[in-house]
C-alpha cells in the first residue's frame, strides 16, 4: 500500500512538472495580412523632373509571422539627354519573391517589419536613341538608332524597415541592390536605364524605395514566443530521481 | 524606385575606338619601332596623327565613322605608302556618363602600296576601346 502511495505521489509530481511546462509557454496572436503597397518617391520625383516617371506597386500575403510572398509590377518612362546623346526608354516590369521579417514576433506584433526582401524581376521595354554625336579627327557624325523592343531580367535584395503608423496603414523604405542577369539587347546597345533595374550599362544597380502600404488582416495565428526549455527538463528529472531514491530505501 | 546619384556625371572611360597597329620588321615576329613614323588621314595632312615620331612601336589611328572605308598616308623611315581600311561600324554604349561611340569590324584585307610596307596581317578584326592590337605592319 505504501509503495502504491509513493508511486502515485511521484507520478503526480511528474505530471505537475509537465503541466507547469505547458503553462510557461508564452503565446501571441499575430495577425496575418494582405498588403498592398505603392512606391511613393517615383511620382514625387516626376513632379520636379518630367523626364522620369517611375511607378511601382506590389501585393504581399503573409505566409506566417516571418515570411510573406510578394508580387509587384511597375511602369517606367525615361528620357535622358546630355551634350553628346539623347535616350528614351518606356516599359514595364514584374517582380516576384518574398519578404523575410527578422524581428521576433513579440517585437513585430504584426505591425513592424525590419528585414530583407528577395526578388526576381523581368522587364520588357522599348528604347530609342534619337541622336548621338561622334567626333574625331575625321569629322563629326550625328546619327540615331530607331525604336528597339527588348527585355532583361535581374535579381534584387532589399533590406529595409516598415511600421504601421495608423490602423492598417504602414510606411517604410528599402535599399535596393540589383544584379543584372541578362539583357536581350546584346552588349553594344545596352539600355542606359530600363524599368525595374536602373542603369543598364552596369552589372549592379542600387536605389531607394519608399512605400505606402495598406494592410488587410485576414487571419490570426498563435505564435509561441517562449518555448520553455532547460530548467523544465531539470524539473522532470527531479521527481524520477526522488522516486528511485525512495524506492532504493525500501 | 528611386535611384540616387549624388555625383556629377563625368565620363572617365575611353570613348574612341582606335585601330591599333604595330610595326614588325619584314620576316620577323618581333615588334620593333621604325626610326621615324608619320601618319595622317587622306586629306587631313594639316592634322597629322603622328609627325616624324621616333621609336614608336604601336600607333593608334582613328577611323572615319561616316564611311565604311578610310585611307591613311604612312611614312616609315621617310618612305611613303597608302593604307586603305575597309570596315563595318556599329554604335556601342560606353556608359551612361560617356554616351555612345562607334565600334568597327575589319571586313577585308587592307589595301596598301608596297614601298616601305611589305605586308599587313590582321590579328584582331574587331576594333573597340579595348587596348588590343588589330594589325601588324611589316616594313
Amino acid at each position: 500500500m505504501r509503495r502504491i502511495f509513493i508511486f502515485f505521489t511521484s507520478l503526480l509530481l511528474i505530471l505537475s512538472g509537465t503541466i507547469d511546462q505547458v503553462q510557461a509557454q508564452d503565446t501571441l496572436l499575430i495577425p496575418l495580412k494582405i498588403k498592398v503597397g505603392l512606391e511613393a518617391s517615383g511620382p514625387a520625383i516626376y513632379v520636379s523632373d518630367k523626364n522620369i516617371l517611375n511607378t511601382e506597386g506590389y501585393i504581399a500575403a503573409d505566409l506566417n509571422e516571418k515570411v510573406a510572398g510578394v508580387i509587384g509590377a511597375g511602369y517606367l518612362s525615361y528620357k535622358y539627354s546630355q551634350y553628346n546623346y539623347e535616350y528614351l526608354n518606356k516599359g514595364i516590369f514584374v517582380k516576384a519573391g518574398a519578404d523575410f521579417n527578422l524581428l521576433k514576433p513579440e517585437k513585430s506584433l504584426g505591425k513592424y517589419w525590419a528585414g530583407i526582401g528577395l526578388r526576381y524581376g523581368i522587364s520588357v521595354f522599348n528604347s530609342e536613341i534619337p541622336s548621338f554625336k561622334h567626333e574625331n579627327a575625321w569629322g563629326t557624325r550625328i546619327s540615331s538608332v530607331e525604336n528597339m523592343r527588348d527585355w532583361g531580367h535581374f535579381i534584387e535584395v532589399s533590406p529595409g524597415v516598415r511600421a504601421e503608423i495608423f490602423r492598417n496603414i504602414s510606411i517604410g523604405w528599402t535599399v535596393n541592390i540589383r544584379k543584372l542577369l541578362f539583357l536581350g539587347t546584346g552588349k553594344d546597345l545596352r539600355p542606359v536605364y530600363f524599368p525595374g533595374y536602373g542603369n543598364g550599362s552596369k552589372s549592379f544597380s542600387t536605389g531607394l524605395s519608399y512605400f505606402l502600404v495598406w494592410n488587410i488582416p485576414f487571419k490570426k495565428i498563435k505564435v509561441i514566443t517562449k518555448p520553455e526549455v532547460p530548467e523544465e527538463s531539470d524539473d522532470t528529472l527531479e521527481p524520477s530521481t526522488n522516486q528511485q531514491t525512495i524506492g532504493s530505501n525500501q | 524606385m528611386f535611384s540616387l546619384s549624388c555625383t556629377p556625371e563625368t565620363c572617365y572611360e575611353d570613348t574612341e575606338a582606335y585601330l591599333k597597329a604595330s610595326f614588325y620588321p619584314d620576316g620577323t615576329e618581333v615588334i620593333h619601332a621604325p626610326d621615324s613614323v608619320t601618319i595622317y588621314g587622306l586629306n587631313l595632312e594639316s592634322d597629322k596623327f603622328y609627325n616624324k615620331v621616333k621609336q614608336i612601336q604601336t600607333v593608334y589611328l582613328p577611323l572615319d565613322a561616316s564611311r565604311d572605308t578610310c585611307k591613311y598616308i604612312i611614312r616609315i623611315n621617310g618612305v611613303t605608302d597608302t593604307l586603305e581600311l575597309i570596315y563595318s561600324r556599329y554604335p556601342h554604349l560606353v556608359s551612361k556618363e560617356c554616351g555612345y561611340t562607334y565600334y568597327y569590324n575589319i571586313n577585308a584585307d587592307p589595301i596598301h602600296t608596297f614601298n616601305a610596307i611589305k605586308g599587313i596581317y590582321i590579328s584582331n578584326s574587331n576594333i573597340t576601346t579595348i587596348d588590343e592590337e588589330n594589325i601588324h605592319i611589316f616594313y
